[in-house]
């Protein structure tokens, strides 16, 4: 008999605990108003966190470890605790299973996802807007670079830290080699492709294993074609793949695989063996972002080809509804404040952080995402450097949104595996097209009520 | 049985290791039945929805069924290499006069590499660009036609991320397979041998017969082994190209913690645990019953 | 199959090995070809991870220009050098060693416990306990991964050294218990008779002769789990959220840096730097290491 109540006191345990769970996850555990701003209360300082994705010695850590130091000078007992995850997948995770568990710490990286929103709507996140018009800060900022961190809807939740702009980068020496020009339009790229495979070249560097550098080229044609409401309407639903501006956009795609235009088994290359490929002279173009400016417009780059490296922006399209100079020009992923953890030290933190930061992020030759600093050119610098930096001040109002941070992840996950496929010739473009649309009808709608 | 046990002494010794069990191991497999029948995504309330996951997953879900698919190839690959790889070197091993115990360690040594470092490891052995090790065999042999980016093939990246765990684990397998290989009597294989058998008579009429009861077990082993296997193809290709390498046990982490649908990725863990059962009752039936013959 | 086996063996006392000399040259060339297949086999198996060794020690621009499979042109320790300023290897290894061990103590001294319990001291539903153990030795760990996290959520585990340790012991518990209780059936009953006639009630017995005579399957049970417990990814990689807690498979995963840029030479540095503890373990007690998982296995 001993063993059935034995077994009885387990089962009545399972119970027990899968009634907390029912009951205890999920509610909204009686967060502070997110648009309260200015809390009452002293400012007492102690330790606070900030679960981040960014490169360990990249600008953004370098800068804001500075700043904790000198506010900690005033204010003793403070200090700032940075944890980083950069590898993006695994901070994802990492951050949405803190949230289920409801222990996010008083500051937080997120993109404008489907699932930030959810948090912003449960009032977990700080209203940035009000954060940043109270610190008297709002109008520094670059616009596009306030936009990139906006849900749909038009709010703000996050503040940016950097101003990005993604290229095109080529080498000179090699399209000569192939005779190829620079393309003018997204349908220019399969030709200049395949030219230059017929001259031995690998036309195009791509990291296919970290799969957001090509779900960048599914989301290129429908922003020319369509505009960047395109993506918001399809993550809904409301749009098709199988609609012109869908149908005409893996076609594109389809072409891309069909002319060879990234390496061959480019689905298991890594982000280091792309780059290798172009800086080594062996691909003609890459397709990365002004955070690569310090391996690619410095005297880190080999001499040999050191030279031969320009840029374009990305091409537009027969009657595009965006412009040349509107493209991808991320403030990456941004930073939200904890609600239920602000208080008058987080504020105060905040308010001296944010005013001192784009000088001190400047200094490192980063674009800063205000416009009130310049930044500063490192002495080993090619021309390209200058140049790269200087076209910050002509972007336009549109940005493309890298469509990563705008599916619902499981669409987004599906996208990322059934692109390989579609580049590889796997599967035909109609069979994507049907797949994806099947996959999002069923995944966004939910995602998005 | 001790005379003078009671029953609280009994108590007093099975409840903690009880314990420890149900919590890690019993409950959360009541719970993933629990979870399996609700839709949830950690943030929101969770709402019952019956039987509509499993719907969705049996019915609807072809990425489940490739999944499925890829898991009992994955398992395949993995036995063959470890159990007629084990077999084969220990059988080897018997007929080796000296060194044997530098095999038996240098062996066993790819079983104590994390998976994260073998992950990254064979990234390079299968890379194309820059051209990784077997590519260059190959190029070396002469092969190089063959060249290949063997993790972005749909077609071999099956083969491609079961390769590491199969031969991580092979010395682990022969070992043990060798301990029970040297305790079949030397003079029934003597006999057999001067009957006139040949070596693979010998080997299949007494060896292997003799060794069976390891076999099983072995097997039991190396397949619930293989059915949890989830760290090198995560790693390696998370699953691609495509679901090409997708096993159940990544699909439903992915569901699970990237998709964050917990309610889902339950009903998977659901048919998983199933599915390992299932496994086992089948080498039992096979291996028992070709022992009945 | 029997009378099959019974000829043979008697065929085999009649005829005692005679050995002939003529035969020796053969034997000699078969030995010699198994000796060559057996160390093509090894190479095959070993020479992956002396690659890694090399590739630790290359420049950087010798392995991504030139020919990463040669041998490097010049040897340097830089890569060390950045692998332990990028990372936390000194602070990844004492959070494996502290699972580790703790993982390994909880599944020794409880899987003594239960087998005690199932074996010398028994039960009426002693089958039925063993059918359960059975269970956690079949069903795949990932099962429990989402119910713990919610569970550890709630418990305010999660982030915690027992978070990863809890699962791993579990699941380690069944073959413990079985390993055990294997070696307990053969600990002859006279001798607990005696003990309890002694006077010696069962934790006397458990502490004065189970214990003591168990050191030999301590130390299988020991290192047949050190092996999967050193090197778990899963639990840690869920259950751990920052990176003080982080054990060795997730400080290498930490070289993987944003958008997925990968410092090669660092982090093979730091891959050779992680394996080094349980190698040289291995090394070292090699002999008491291949026996005990063998026999664990076949006994489990």
């Amino acid at each position: 008999m001993k063993h059935r109540k034995l077994f009885a006191a387990a089962a009545t345990t399972a119970a027990l605990a899968l009634l907390l769970t029912g009951c205890g996850a999920g509610g909204s555990s009686g967060s502070a108003d997110p648009t309260n701003i200015h809390p009452t209360g002293d400012i007492k300082p102690r330790e606070i966190s900030w679960l981040l994705s960014r490169p360990a010695d990249g600008g953004v850590i370098t800068a804001m470890k500075q700043i904790a130091d000198e506010y900690a000078k005033d204010h003793p007992g403070f200090s700032l605790n940075l944890i980083s995850t950069p590898d993006r997948p695994s901070y994802i995770q990492k951050y949405e299973t803190l949230a289920a568990a409801n222990q996010l710490p008083e500051l937080f990286d997120t993109d404008a996802t489907p699932f930030a929103q959810k948090l912003a709507k449960q009032g977990k996140m700080m209203d940035a807007t009000a954060l940043l018009k109270d610190l008297g800060v709002y109008d520094d900022y670059r616009p596009a670079a306030l936009n990139y961190q906006r849900f749909d809807d038009g709010s703000l939740y996050m503040v940016p830290f950097e101003f990005q702009l993604e290229f095109f980068w080529y080498n000179k020496a090699l399209f000569q080699q192939a005779g190829v020009q620079i393309p003018t339009s997204l349908d220019d790229i399969p030709a200049m492709c395949t030219k230059l495979r017929a001259a031995g070249i690998t036309p195009i560097a791509l990291d296919g294993q970290d799969q957001w550098p090509l779900e960048r080229y599914m989301s290129y044609y429908p922003f020319r074609t369509a505009g960047p409401d395109y993506i918001q309407s399809l993550k809904k639903g409301d749009a098709k793949l199988s609609d012109s501006t869908g149908t005409a956009a893996v076609n594109w795609l389809s072409t891309l695989g069909t002319a060879g235009c990234f390496q061959d088994g480019f689905s298991s290359t890594g982000y280091s063996d792309a780059q290798a490929s172009f800086t080594s002279g062996k691909a003609a173009v890459y397709n990365i972002g002004t955070w690569e400016l310090g391996s690619l417009a410095t005297d880190k780059l080999d001499p040999a080809i050191r030279d031969n490296i320009d840029y374009f922006t990305l091409p537009v399209t027969k009657g595009s509804v965006t412009d040349a100079n509107e493209y991808v020009s991320p403030s990456g992923i941004g930073m939200a404040v904890n609600s239920k953890t602000y208080d008058p030290l987080v504020r105060d933190f905040l308010s001296f952080a944010l005013k001192r930061y784009p000088a001190v992020y400047a200094a490192t030759g980063a674009l800063s995402p205000t416009t009130n600093v310049s930044t500063t050119i490192p002495a080993n610098a090619t021309p390209l450097y200058q140049r790269a930096v200087d076209q910050a001040n002509t972007v336009g109002d549109k940005t493309a949104m890298p469509w990563d941070t705008q599916l619902d992840p499981t669409s987004n996950t599906r996208l990322q595996q059934e692109l390989t496929l579609l580049l590889q010739g796997e599967t035909k473009p109609d069979e994507f097209i049907s797949t994806m649309d099947g996959v999002i009808g069923e995944n966004g709608p939910k995602a998005f009520k | 049985m001790l005379p003078q046990r009671s029953r609280l002494s009994v108590l007093i010794f099975l409840i903690p290791p009880l314990a420890l069990y149900g919590i890690a191991v019993l409950l959360p497999i009541f719970q993933s039945l629990f979870l399996s029948f609700f839709d949830w995504d950690g943030i929101s309330p969770m709402t019952f929805v019956g039987a509509e996951n499993y719907i969705t997953m049996l019915t609807g879900d072809t990425v489940f069924w490739k999944a499925f698919g890829n898991t009992l190839g994955y398992v395949a690959i993995c036995l063959v290499l470890q159990l007629g790889g084990a077999l084969i070197v220990a059988s080897l091993l018997t007929l080796l006069r000296r060194g044997r115990e530098v095999v038996k360690t240098l062996y066993l040594l790819p079983a104590v590499i994390s998976t994260v470092a073998i992950a990254f490891l064979f990234q390079r052995v299968y890379s194309l660009d820059p051209v990784g090790l077997i590519n260059q065999v190959l190029a070396f042999i002469g092969l190089g036609n063959v060249q290949h980016a063997w993790l972005s093939d749909v077609s071999t990246v099956l083969a491609a991320v079961s390769i590491p765990e199969g031969w991580r684990f092979t010395g682990l397998y022969m070992l043990i397979i060798y301990a029970a290989l040297l305790a079949v009597p030397a003079e029934l294989e003597e006999a057999a041998k001067i009957d006139g058998a040949s070596w693979w008579q010998t080997f299949w009429r007494i060896r292997f017969p003799y060794i069976r009861p390891v076999w099983i077990t072995t097997t039991v082993l190396a397949t619930t082994n293989a059915l949890r296997g989830f760290d090198i193809p995560y790693l390696l290709t998370n699953g691609g190209p495509g679901q090409s390498s997708e096993l159940l046990t990544t699909y439903m982490y992915k569901t699970a913690f990237t998709s964050t649908n917990y309610g889902y990725a339950s009903a998977i863990s659901v048919f998983v645990v199933i599915e390992c059962l299932v496994a086992v009752g089948i080498i039992f039936l096979i291996l028992r019953r070709k022992a009945d013959a | 199959m029997s009378t099959l086996s019974l000829h043979r063996a008697t065929s085999a006392s009649a005829t005692e090995r005679p050995q002939p000399t003529s035969r020796r040259p053969k034997r000699n060339l078969q030995s010699r070809i198994t000796g060559i297949i057996v160390a093509a086999i090894v190479i095959v198996q070993v020479y992956p991870l002396a690659w890694l060794f090399i590739t630790s020690v290359r420049t950087e621009q010798d392995f991504a220009g030139g020919n990463p499979f040669a041998f490097p042109t010049q040897i340097t320790f830089d890569n060390y050098a950045r692998a332990f300023a990028n990372g936390n290897l000194g602070l990844n290894i004492l959070n494996s060693l502290i699972v580790t061990v703790g993982a390994i103590v909880v599944i020794v001294f409880l899987g003594m416990m239960g087998a005690y319990a199932l074996q010398v001291l028994g039960f009426r539903f002693s089958k039925f306990v063993r059918g359960l153990f059975l269970i956690g030795i079949i069903v795949p760990v990932q099962v429990a991964l989402v119910p713990l996290f919610v569970d550890y959520a709630q418990a305010g585990l999660l982030n915690t050294y027992q978070s990863i340790i809890i699962p791993l012991a579990g699941f380690a518990l069944p073959t413990s218990v079985y390993l055990f209780s294997s070696f307990y059936e053969y600990i002859p009953s006279e001798i607990y008779e005696a003990a309890s006639l002694d006077g010696a009630g069962p934790y006397r017995i458990f502490g004065q002769i189970t214990l003591p005579l168990s050191v030999n399957t301590m130390v299988t049970v020991a290192m047949v789990n050190s092996i999967f417990i050193w090197n778990d990814f899963i639990f840690a990689n869920t259950f751990v959220l920052t990176d003080g807690l982080k054990t060795i498979p997730l400080g290498l995963q930490n070289y993987i840096g944003a958008m997925g840029k990968v410092d090669w030479t660092a982090t093979f540095a730091a891959v050779c730097v992680s394996i080094t503890p349980l190698l040289l373990v291995f090394l070292i007690l090699n002999r008491a290491m291949t026996y005990s998982l063998a026999s664990g296995a076949t006994k489990g």
